[in-house]
């Protein structure tokens, strides 16, 4: 980003709480992880009701920011039949004011990643005015647990990409944030709430903290991304396809819950008889009917063809397009699959087979 | 363990199956393991987070494993009535796979538990399993456990939202499938999901929406509900594949009791019991059936 600034301040936990009641008071809509409340302890990213509800301490939420800037679904336009006429009103992108807040740097780098495609041959101007009106606070992550992969795809668990304001905390007694301002966006919120920073400290705790994590989550997984990329451009029919299509359900879950997967359907759904919507839905690569041409052919007619479609898509298709990884090494994919298909230890297998060593992780 | 090991080995060598279906240590507790190799055997375990109904991978609309050949499978006392669903609704045939169960102790909630088995952690259909010892597997081993602990969390959960109004129980599903986004994981790891052609993909005409909007959520999830009454074993492997927590054991528990209540039928591993759903009685209760 070329509007980069860096100004350092600080923020207290109390702080941080009534910035969020602020924000939200003003009628901004703020979205942070907050817990469901079940006995598994997960915790979601949710459009806030009141400041005291957010948790950034907990597990990765289930799903990444991705609902916030392209909706599970949408309505693209409305339609209306009279006599043979058709009316169409196309529908503007609901776009509020949002803040995210606390947000994991593998889901904040998403959007950015995403951004590529959404501006390729056509601009998605649902996608970028939710982008626009969406400041994001990240917040450094400590690494979660064994499927974080981030450091394996060039990010970190302090990584600003995709951020206007960097929390990372600072390790003291009484909590609270060392802050970085990173982007005009960012200043100007700050300009906005200026009386719940303080002054600049922490930076070495911080420091400190993000190399302990930095050095935690490399020790899953260690990959050379070109290496990766040059064996899966050529190796299309390699018999590893099959055999990870073994333990596969053929679901959605792991495209449903990364940050990055961004396919959609588009759908026409009637409301009674004379009207009715245009309506864009997720949809997942994993799934046959994804590619099932209204022929009847079926271009991925297996499961294996459908496995290997996932990962070339992100780890050789998008690169040599756009010169960056489908994938932000946020592990949800691996954490969510009923079938226990594991993404690092797939990449792992591909280093492998690549002819390179990944020392890191696995058995 | 051996003992598991040794027969899938055996069964694999003697070429009584090309492909043993079973549990093996994967990177966040057990998971399903699919073995083409007698020493590939060697991976195989079976404890408490063997949670997964592996009878799923024996369903028809999975090519990709029916054309490895015939397989042994490893399940539960749960897991045999899956299958003898199946072969009720002639879905498969008894000699297509071998069944090799385990005598069970009940499992936790998650494949990722750990710990001496509790009422916290326990699966919430273990309490009162009477198939802890299937009869009608090809080969049983294992000593019997002790049983399961009971968890009561379920039934309480249930009754709970059975005392709401009708307003408000509609409010709570309403919010509960708001976090649905159709990824259709439910679908895809039930042992009993086994159409062709899904009720949900069909567009012509389009019965239920493919939309995530509340509509389409709730079409989606009753025409589940239905679909599996009187056949759902309780397996849990819904909920567990749900990326978002839903809980949706909650409503085919729910199915479960009104099938016990109204029909005095709970699946079980006999395929020559006749279930509600495609039996006809001229004797039956509801007048307007007769």
């Amino acid at each position: 980003m070329s509007n980069e600034k860096t100004e350092s301040l600080f923020i207290t936990d109390a702080d941080l709480a009534a910035l969020a009641s602020d924000l939200i008071a003003a009628g901004t809509r703020v979205v942070a992880p907050v817990p469901s409340g079940d006995d598994e302890g997960r915790t979601h990213y949710r459009a806030l009701s009141s400041a005291d509800r957010f948790a950034l301490d907990g597990p990765l939420p289930c799903g990444s920011l991705k609902e916030f800037f392209l909706p599970p679904t949408e309505v693209l336009l409305r339609w209306r039949r009279d006599q043979g006429k058709v009316e169409v009103d196309p529908a503007p992108p609901d776009a509020p004011a949002t803040v995210i807040l606390g947000a994991a740097p593998c889901d904040v780098a998403g959007p950015p990643v995403v951004d590529r495609v959404m501006d390729w041959d056509f601009r998605d101007e649902p996608w970028f005015a939710r982008r626009e009106a969406t400041v994001v606070i990240a917040r450094a992550c400590p690494g979660r647990d064994a499927s974080c992969f981030c450091t394996a795809v060039g990010l970190s668990p302090s990584s600003t990409r995709g951020a206007d304001i960097m929390l990372s905390p600072t390790g003291e007694s009484g909590g609270g944030h060392a802050v970085r301002v990173l982007t005009d966006k960012g200043a100007d919120l700050v300009k906005r709430h200026r009386a719940r920073f303080g002054a600049a400290r922490g930076a070495a705790g911080a420091e400190r903290l993000a190399a302990e994590a930095e050095s935690r989550v490399a020790g899953n997984l260690d990959i050379d991304p070109r290496a990766v990329r040059s064996w899966l451009a050529a190796n299309f029919d390699h018999p590893l396809w099959r055999r990870l299509a073994d333990r596969c359900h053929g679901c959605g879950a792991c495209a449903a819950v990364c940050p990055a997967c961004h396919c959609f359907d588009i759908v026409d759904e009637p409301d009674g008889t004379d009207h009715g919507a245009r309506r864009r839905n997720w949809d997942m690569c994993q799934f046959s009917l994804f590619t099932l041409h209204g022929s009847g052919h079926n271009p991925r007619q297996t499961q294996s063809a459908r496995i290997r479609q996932r990962v070339m898509h992100k780890f050789s298709i998008y690169p040599e397009r756009f010169g960056e990884i489908l994938c932000t090494g946020c592990g949800r994919c691996a954490r969510a699959c009923p079938g226990g298909m594991d993404l690092p230890e797939i990449l792992r297998e591909l280093q492998r087979l690549a002819g390179g060593k990944s020392t890191a992780g696995g058995a | 363990m051996r003992e598991l090991i040794g027969l899938c080995q055996k069964l694999l060598r003697d070429g009584d199956v090309k492909v043993v279906i079973g549990y093996e240590e994967g990177p966040r507790g057990v998971r399903p393991a699919v073995i083409t190799d007698p020493a590939g055997c060697e991976r195989l375990v079976f404890d408490h987070r063997a949670v997964h109904n592996l009878v799923a991978y024996l369903s028809p609309r999975r090519g990709h494993l029916r054309d490895l050949g015939r397989a042994a499978v490893v399940v539960k006392g749960c897991d045999v009535a899956a299958f003898a669903t199946l072969l009720r609704e002639s879905q498969l045939e008894r000699e297509g796979a071998v069944l090799v169960g385990v005598r069970c102790g009940g499992v936790y909630r998650s494949a990722a538990g750990s710990g001496p088995l509790d009422e916290k952690n326990v699966a919430d259909r273990c309490g009162d399993c009477g198939l802890r010892e299937p009869g009608t597997v090809d080969h049983l081993v294992g000593e019997l456990p002790a049983a399961p602990p009971v968890s009561g969390r379920r039934a309480a959960r249930i009754a709970e939202i059975e005392n709401m109004s009708p307003a408000e129980r509609f409010a709570y599903w309403r919010e509960v499938l708001a976090d649905c986004v159709r990824c259709n994981a439910c679908r895809s790891a039930c042992p009993l999901c086994v159409c062709e052609r899904c009720l949900a993909d069909k567009t012509d005409p389009r019965w239920v929406e493919s939309s995530p909007h509340p509509r389409g959520n709730l079409s989606w999830h009753m025409a589940r509900a239905l679909h599996l009454a009187g056949r759902c074993v309780d397996c849990g492997d819904c909920e567990r594949a749900c990326p978002f927590g839903i809980p949706l054991t909650l409503i085919n528990g729910k199915v479960g009791l009104v099938m016990r209540e109204r029909f005095g039928f709970a699946p079980g591993e006999d395929p020559e019991v006749p279930a509600p759903i495609g039996t006809f009685d001229t004797d039956d209760s509801q007048e307007f059936i007769r």
